[in-house]
């Protein structure tokens, strides 16, 4: 048993180096370029069939630094989290259909190339025909999108804010493919989005869908740098230049089907921010590149067996973070525990303290302050793979509170007649805690354990905040890029199943603390 | 030789006196019953003898050895390892067993003699066969405690106690929480370790056994020791109103 434990941590001390000297690699060589990307955002970046990010910026993206002799790094992130991302440096820019329109002055800018409107989208029968069929009626956007913008946002037009006025509802969904499984089930009426996603959705699910003619708002996409960054723009953004003057651009632009709606040109001599744009760089060595990504702009239909594969991958990470919170909040707890039943009041206090609030915050909201706290608190730049470490540890400090409390509970229920048969033997505190009565609270805990352990197998999935890319953050992305909940459905099985082994599990080692009562 | 001494011993909880001013001993081959009624402070004076509650003030000694002294009216309590040595002297025998339920009938008896005293195993195991024998328990050495009636639980309960080889023993009314029919199990073993002259402080509730087992009864009343002498004195002629009290109630 001793040696179990032991080997268990040793285990897991080494995937923890493995996991960290990886990022590490990573970022040794050369100028490394982090593109950070909403990965359900087709066809600008998402999961593609093959269980690859693809799409028309990161094929960009990729061409810019095969050119400039770059390493590339595809990073999706929480959209929600964007900023800070950017802020820490953990992502050198936002590349991903990112509208300008109404955050001129937040970010440094690339000139604009793509021009995409934000259009409405319906059921063919629902009988909507225009902006004003829309009074009254329920309307779900992206939170935090350019549509929400266009409607509510401080530069938003008249119209725009008589259109949402008229509304019964504007609602707000994280991701699309959530605001596609409204509007089909007809929770909701309509949808505004921007017109090259909206195209993609569209042309993936059979004519059940429509686009109003009327636009909200006609916008351009651009490539956000740190506001500042203006090195690192111009760079990228000669390279651009280039292979827009070569060819490549158009070419790729081609290949994802978005040959209508670029618009970068060589005749934007500004830059939003009043800057000269340059039009080379002598700098740089002017490889040509013969060949650009063969990305695939259609969805393909992925199978059971097909989503099975690419959700195995995730399930790795998913069963990476089960175990090692296990091995990490299990002992913290039974040390919390201890502190809160220490004789010396403070200390009791700053356990209750620390268990309220882990028990009385989002578990969500800690791994997001665990990941970004390093930064905002002590301006310390963080490596790629502290986003899991980060993970780890939110999720280790939260489970430590609640397997405290178990404990706590476990041990006082047991009778104080132990403590003093014992001592009478001459038992140390010691001896008799880890003799005596650690035996008798692991037989009394396992039915709470095992529902924490339960509800652990499950919480995995909220480490999509950090865009840690576990099982379920990678079956949403598959359901974006397939515009299917069926991925969703796939990874629900999954989670079914790894509970039943693990209530299987459990119940076993109960019956195996059966032998006395 | 006395085992234990205790003088002047004062308990309170709270505002509530238990015992006021308490004068006790055990010779060595001694058996003393311990009589009094409920609440008088019996089981306190058990547990400050065995330190699991700590005296007010007052001196106890074991085997002539100070180890609790009183100083400016308070008592002081030497350091650990220096309790350990004093609790070595005995072994305390509770009203409900208090056995390990995870652990074997031998293991229970084995554990502290082997991990606390730190003593050859098969010497250990060889003398806990020979005790669960003299408890009639020599076929239960593999069972649980869950799986033993009351009786066997208590007669595994003083095997425990006796394997650490104490001076005396301390018996907490070890019967009460049995069926009467049980308690006579007990009584002999009792008996039986009386008979080899086994150092005990019993408190209990039956007088018969009192008075055919002890060498001296003690009774107390609201934590004072009002009659102390051998049983025909104390039990068949007792001086004091309060015991006469006590020993007519039992009676009817
Ligand atoms: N830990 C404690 N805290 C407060 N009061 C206590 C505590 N232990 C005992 N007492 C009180 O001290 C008094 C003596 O209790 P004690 O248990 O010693 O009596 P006893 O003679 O053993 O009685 P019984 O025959 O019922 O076992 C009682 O009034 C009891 O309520
Ligand atoms: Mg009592």
């Amino acid at each position: 048993m001793k040696f179990l434990k032991k080997k268990l941590l040793i285990v897991a001390v080494f995937i923890l180096i493995a996991a960290g000297i990886n990022g590490n690699i990573c970022e040794a060589k050369g100028r490394t370029f982090v593109v950070g990307f909403d990965a359900e955002f087709p066809p600008y970046g998402y999961l593609d069939e093959n269980g690859e990010y693809v799409g028309f910026d990161l094929s960009l993206a990729e061409e810019v630094c095969k050119r400039r002799g770059w390493e590339f790094v595809k990073r999706p992130i929480a959209w929600d989290s964007k900023d800070s991302e950017l802020e820490t440096g953990a992502i050198s820019c936002i590349w991903n259909g990112f509208t300008m329109n109404g955050r001129e002055t937040e970010y440094t800018w690339s000139t604009p190339y793509v021009d995409n409107s934000q259009v409405v989208v319906v059921r063919t029968d629902s009988g909507i025909e225009s902006l004003s069929d829309l009074a009254g009626k329920i309307l779900v956007v992206q939170s935090d999108s350019a549509a929400l913008a266009a409607l509510e946002g401080d530069d938003a037009t008249d119209e725009n804010k008589a259109l949402a006025k008229s509304l019964k509802n504007l609602q707000q969904v994280a991701d699309y493919n959530s605001a596609f499984m409204n509007l089909e089930s007809g929770m909701v009426d309509a949808i505004a989005m921007d017109i090259g996603v909206a195209s993609y959705q569209l042309e993936s699910r059979n004519g059940e869908f429509k686009l109003l003619d009327q636009h909200i708002s006609s916008e351009q996409y651009g490539i956000g740098f740190k506001l500042g960054d203006t090195e690192l723009r111009d760079q990228v953004q000669v390279t651009l230049f280039e292979m827009l003057s070569d060819g490549t651009f158009a070419k790729i632009a081609k290949e994802w089907g978005l040959t209508d709606s670029v618009c970068l040109s060589t005749e934007d001599t500004q830059y939003i921010d009043g800057g000269a744009v340059p039009v080379t760089d002598a700098d740089i060595a002017n490889v040509q590149s013969e060949s650009v990504s063969d990305g695939t702009p259609k969805a393909v239909k992925l199978d059971f067996v097909g989503v099975m594969k690419q959700l195995i991958s995730g399930l790795g990470s998913t069963f990476l973070i089960f175990v090692l919170t296990l091995l990490f909040s299990m002992p913290l707890g039974l040390l919390l525990a201890a502190v809160r039943m220490s004789k010396l009041k403070v200390l009791q206090w700053i356990a209750k303290i620390y268990i309220s609030i882990m028990r009385g915050t989002p578990l969500m909201l800690q791994l997001l302050v665990v990941f970004f706290s390093p930064y905002y608190l002590f301006n310390v730049q963080t490596s790629y793979s502290y986003r899991f470490y980060a993970v780890i540890i939110g999720f280790s400090l939260n489970y430590a509170a609640y397997f405290a409390e178990i404990y706590r509970s476990g041990i006082q229920s047991i009778p104080i007649g132990q403590w003093e048969a014992a001592r009478v033997m001459g038992y140390s505190r010691k001896t008799t805690f880890f003799r005596i009565i650690f035996p008798q609270m692991v037989k009394r805990i396992m039915p709470p354990v095992t529902n924490e352990v339960i509800t652990l197998v499950k919480d995995t999935s909220l480490a999509f905040a950090l865009a840690y890319t576990e099982m379920f953050t990678l079956a949403k992305q598959i359901a974006a890029s397939q515009a299917s909940l069926f991925p969703l459905f796939v990874a629900g099985l999954f989670y079914y199943i790894f509970n039943f082994i693990v209530a299987f599990i459990m119940d076993n080692i109960e019956k195996k603390l059966d032998y006395y009562r | 030789m006395k085992i234990l001494e205790m003088n002047h011993i004062k308990k309170s909880f709270g505002d509530k006196v238990v015992l006021k001013d308490i004068n006790v001993s055990v010779s060595e081959g001694e058996v003393v019953s311990i009589l009094g009624p409920s609440g008088s402070g019996k089981s306190t004076l058990l547990r400050c003898a065995t330190f699991l509650e700590h005296i007010d003030s007052g001196e106890i000694l074991y085997s002539g050895k100070s180890v609790v002294t009183t100083d400016g009216g308070k008592a002081v309590y030497p350091a650990r390892s220096e309790l350990h040595q004093a609790q070595s002297n005995f072994g305390l025998v509770f009203q409900n067993f208090n056995l390990f339920p995870h652990f074997s009938v031998m293991k229970n008896i084995v554990d502290a003699p082997i991990v606390i005293q730190k003593r050859d195993k098969e010497e250990v195991y060889q003398e806990a066969r020979e005790l669960l024998r003299k408890v009639g328990l020599e076929d239960k050495e593999n069972a649980y405690p869950c799986e033993l009636s009351g009786g066997q639980q208590q007669r595994v309960a003083i095997a425990r106690a006796l394997a650490m080889n104490p001076k005396m023993l301390y018996f907490d009314e070890p019967t009460s929480a049995l069926d009467p029919e049980i308690t006579a199990e007990i009584l002999r073993v009792l008996k039986s370790l009386a008979a080899e002259k086994m150092t005990m402080a019993i408190v209990t509730h039956e007088i018969d056994f009192a008075r055919a087992v002890s060498d001296r009864v003690i009774f107390m009343d609201e934590g004072l020791v009002v009659e102390e002498g051998t049983p025909e004195d104390v039990i068949d002629n007792p001086r004091n109103d309060r015991t006469r009290e006590f020993l007519q109630k039992l009676h009817v």
